[in-house]
């Protein structure tokens, strides 16, 4: 067996469970878990084409969420627009407001960015909660909207039972994770990591650092509204506490910073690892000792950037490569090829 | 009020103009001093104001300590970054790590202190009733800046601060101590939020997330006057504060916040190195 | 035809002068040695006509176009490279990786990056490290890579800024090497250098440069025996008139 083989073999495997899991595992509950999970790999993913890849830092994705649920909920409950297109919608504003974002801010400092990208969110948030109405639209102000449960269907984004929204979360998941790979081998992955990392000799060699960062933005705002429209269709309510609040924001950001921000598999980690902490601790602790999961969670986080400022995954596939040699039986033989990407 | 978010400010100003990094914690380390000043005023009965003896050292050593505990290792590990955001992300984790501490040792509930001889007093100006607890936190924001900037101009640990923040491979060729200086920035800055907490103590609330508000104001803040700037950072708090104290006899409360969040974009499209900053290197 | 022409180029720093009237043009082809004593403003000049620094004064034509406030990614795309003196990898990858970097210069499809990097990196004798940590070069190799990431953008002309300081006299040698091939194969090189012994076996002709003005141009020859250079590098105490 190769080495190559192997990848591919654990991949397949990860993959049949992950479509069989709602065949075995009946109970809503723990649906529920895995579909918030997966939306939370998804977001930290999303996240990462801007944040890992460009080396700057974002703070204030919800807004991105935030837009992506609000439009598709405005157009489906005030218009009758599908979800579905209402989704598209959503993610084009959002990425448009990505880049108005970006265009003062990514010539500056990255401090900059990471605190114009905090104010932004919080206006936004600001701004929905004051107005009832933005022209024709209405936004309801801070009680947000209840979307009722009707029209069941496809064509609607609406379905009974949780198994659905599983398996389309799912595939969001599959999709942002492939387009990440391709993105990370193509040209625009090349170009950012290298004006991530040494932004003057990039732009010697031929990169507009700005420009390629810009397009990280659009890319990294337009999924991760999408992903918005998810969570308003599956929760089925909406307000500006929730969808656009700085705690999503900070949220996603040390999730995927925690579990290796420009790797493909560390915001995924991240989410794996770090979510069921926080669920738990929250579930069990949460009457006795509040906040207990924050402080578990700022320590994580304190530890990490110490000790593996490259995230968990570095050490983690340091260890999955030691077992695969080990299963192969060519340690012995010495160097194995290393991958720094 | 202003005159709060500008000492905020100026700790953050301070902070970022030597290590370049946003400190995600300070709005929680003006928590923690609140949190020592209420202690220091309740145990021995002092004047709220004389508590400044106890809260200012006792937040210099916690801003010295936390930086050279928890922030010194990522810049030794990142030597050659110029500008660590590893360092920003640590703060955070700092903020989550302190501000829910905060929430597990001493509960939810606000505090304030019982019998406060401050509270609620008014002096007249001709026309203006003014807030006797907020006029010395005006007082005290100009004394506190006036003060930073001596210390940078005139002595030699200012001197050598200004230095590395110009400069940080240069100055420690020229022998002085690189961590040394950031440890005593820090511990500055964090000086600084405790002489901000003092100030506010007599009239505001004090629960473990009263710092999220005062972190936020202090970024718009230290962006509005340009990250550095001692005299933007006093300027920029006495225009949010204007801002926040005249804006709700027009408007909704809420529609004041977004003006400041509006006023924030503008300045960072129009003029990003804000109204007082003076341009960056590159 | 002059490939690259300065004409009465300036810099200021604040009150600095760091470059003062320079004018100089190198023929396609030639090999071009710029000298003069630390801080005399040579890194200037080349961050002026890499688009770095805009010049305060002067011009700067490229293949006969003006290119005085050009971005530096324009210029590159246009022909013109360069490396830095300060070496600046992109530490966490492989130096396959940042040689692919510059060869996605000339092409948008990662395998004939890929293939032009391993090219680049054959004909510098850098195969071997290929799958190295850029971080974890020796600074002879790092200077070897900023050489490899420029050239594989296929430039037209290229700007080396101090290669071989701090090399070992073998790996000098071969650099000179390197740099003939370069030559050989049509890359116009203009190159600044501390060592005496390189820049005089490489350059066609050599400029002189003090507090930012030309002091001196000519052969080699002519340059090491002109005594305003004299006087520059050794001090004006030094001569006795
Ligand atoms: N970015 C800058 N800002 C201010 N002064 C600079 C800058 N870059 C270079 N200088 C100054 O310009 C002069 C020329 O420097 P440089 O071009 O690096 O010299 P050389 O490469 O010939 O050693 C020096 O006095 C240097 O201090
Ligand atoms: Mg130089």
């Amino acid at each position: 067996m190769t080495r190559q083989n192997i990848n591919r073999f654990a991949l397949t495997l990860v993959g049949v469970v992950a479509f069989g899991l709602p065949l075995v595992l009946r109970s809503p509950t723990y649906l529920h878990i895995l579909i918030l999970l997966y939306l939370y790999a998804y977001f930290t993913t999303s996240w990462n084409l801007v944040g890992g890849f460009a080396g700057v830092l974002p703070l204030g994705h919800a807004a991105f969420v935030g837009i992506g649920a609000y439009t598709s909920t405005i157009l489906s409950l005030q218009y009758g627009v599908s979800p579905w297109l209402g989704m598209i919608v959503g993610g084009i504003l959002a990425a448009i407001a990505g880049v108005l974002i970006g265009l003062p801010t990514f010539k500056m400092r990255g401090a900059y960015f990471a605190l114009a990208t905090i104010a932004f969110s919080e206006g936004i948030r600001v701004m929905v909660e004051n107005i009832d109405y933005l022209g024709p639209f209405k936004l309801n102000g801070p009680s947000g909207f209840q979307i009722p449960p009707k029209n069941i269907g496809l064509v609607n984004y609406m379905f009974i039972g949780k198994e659905p929204y599983y398996y389309i979360v799912l595939v969001m998941l599959i999709g942002v994770l492939a387009f990440t790979y391709f993105i990370s081998r193509s040209k625009l992955g090349y170009y950012l990591n290298a004006g991530g990392e040494e932004p003057e000799a990039a732009m010697a060699l031929g990169i507009n650092v700005a420009r390629a960062k810009l397009i990280a933005m659009a890319m990294s705002s337009f999924l991760t509204a999408l992903a918005g429209t998810f969570y308003a269709q599956f929760t089925l309510y909406i307000h500006p506490k929730s969808v656009i609040s700085l705690d999503l924001s900070f949220e996603i950001a040390f999730i995927a910073l925690i579990g290796g921000r420009g790797s493909i598999a560390g915001p995924v980690l991240g989410a794996l690892l770090l979510r069921p902490v926080s669920d738990f601790s929250r579930i069990y602790f949460g009457a006795t000792l509040p906040g207990l999961h924050l402080i578990i969670f700022g320590t994580v986080l304190v530890l990490v950037m110490i000790y593996q400022p490259r995230g968990l995954q570095e050490p983690l596939t340091r260890a999955y490569n030691r077992l695969l040699d080990k299963i192969i039986g060519q340690t012995a033989q010495g160097k194995v090829r290393h991958e720094y990407s | 009020m202003g005159s709060i978010y500008g000492l905020t400010a100026l700790g953050l100003t301070i902070i970022f103009g030597v290590l370049k990094v946003i400190n995600f914690a300070h709005g929680s380390l003006l928590m923690v001093g609140m949190y020592v000043a209420y202690w220091a005023i309740v145990f021995t009965g002092l004047h709220p104001y004389i508590s400044l003896i106890i809260v200012v050292p006792v937040m210099y050593f916690f801003g010295f300590y936390l930086q050279d505990i928890v922030i010194k290792p990522i810049f030794k590990a990142e030597k050659d970054v110029r500008e660590p955001i590893t360092v920003i992300i640590v703060t955070t984790g700092v903020w989550y790590i302190l501000d829910n501490l905060t929430l597990l040792i001493f509960g939810p509930q606000y505090r304030g202190i019982q019998d406060n001889p401050l509270r609620g007093k008014m002096i007249e100006f001709g026309e203006m009733m003014i807030s006797v607890p907020k006029l010395w936190g005006f007082v005290a924001a100009v004394i506190t800046a006036a003060a930073v900037y001596w210390f940078f101009q005139k002595t030699r640990m200012g001197r050598a601060i200004r230095a590395t923040s110009l400069d940080r491979e240069a100055a420690s060729l020229m022998g002085i101590n690189q961590f040394k200086v950031y440890n005593v920035a820090f511990g500055i800055g964090t000086a600084t939020a405790g002489i901000a907490a003092v100030t506010l103590v007599p009239f505001y609330n004090i629960f473990p997330t009263v710092g999220v508000l005062f972190d936020i104001k202090g970024f718009i803040i230290v962006v509005l006057g340009g990250l550095g700037s001692i005299g933007g950072a006093i300027l920029g708090g006495i225009i949010i504060g204007l801002i926040e104290s005249i804006g709700p006899q027009f408007m909704t409360a809420t529609w004041t916040e977004a003006i400041v969040y509006g006023l924030f974009l503008l300045v960072l499209f129009v003029k990003p190195s804000g109204l007082f900053g003076v341009k960056y290197d590159w | 035809m002059n490939i690259l022409e300065i004409k009465n180029l300036v810099k200021d720093f604040g009150g600095l002068r760091a470059v003062d009237t320079l004018s100089l043009s190198i023929e396609k082809g030639q090999i071009l040695g710029l000298i003069g004593p630390n801080g005399a403003g040579k890194s200037t000049a080349f961050n002026c006509i890499a688009g770095v620094y805009p010049p305060t004064g002067g011009e700067i034509y490229f293949a006969g176009e003006k290119i005085n406030r050009r971005k530096p990614w324009d210029l590159c795309k246009k022909g013109l490279a360069r490396t830095f003196q300060i070496v600046k990898p992109f530490s966490s990858k492989s130096v396959l990786y940042n040689v692919m970097v510059g060869s996605f210069a000339t092409t948008d499809k990662t395998a004939v990056a890929e293939e032009k990097a391993l090219k680049v990196l054959k004909l510098l004798y850098f195969e071997d490290k290929k799958d190295e940590r850029a971080g974890n070069l020796t600074i002879g190799e790092r200077k070897r890579l900023e050489i490899a990431r420029a050239l594989a953008t296929e430039p037209k002309i290229l700007l080396l800024d101090e290669v071989m300081a701090g090399l070992r006299p073998a790996e000098v040698d071969e650099m000179v090497q390197i740099i003939q091939k370069l030559r050989d194969q049509g890359i116009t090189i203009f190159v600044i250098e501390h060592i005496m012994r390189a820049i005089m076996a490489l350059s066609d002709r050599i400029v002189v440069i003090h507090f930012g003005k030309k002091i001196a141009e000519g052969s080699p020859q002519e340059v090491a025996s002109d005594e305003n250079v004299i006087k520059a590098y050794l001090g004006d105490e030094y001569v006795v008139s």
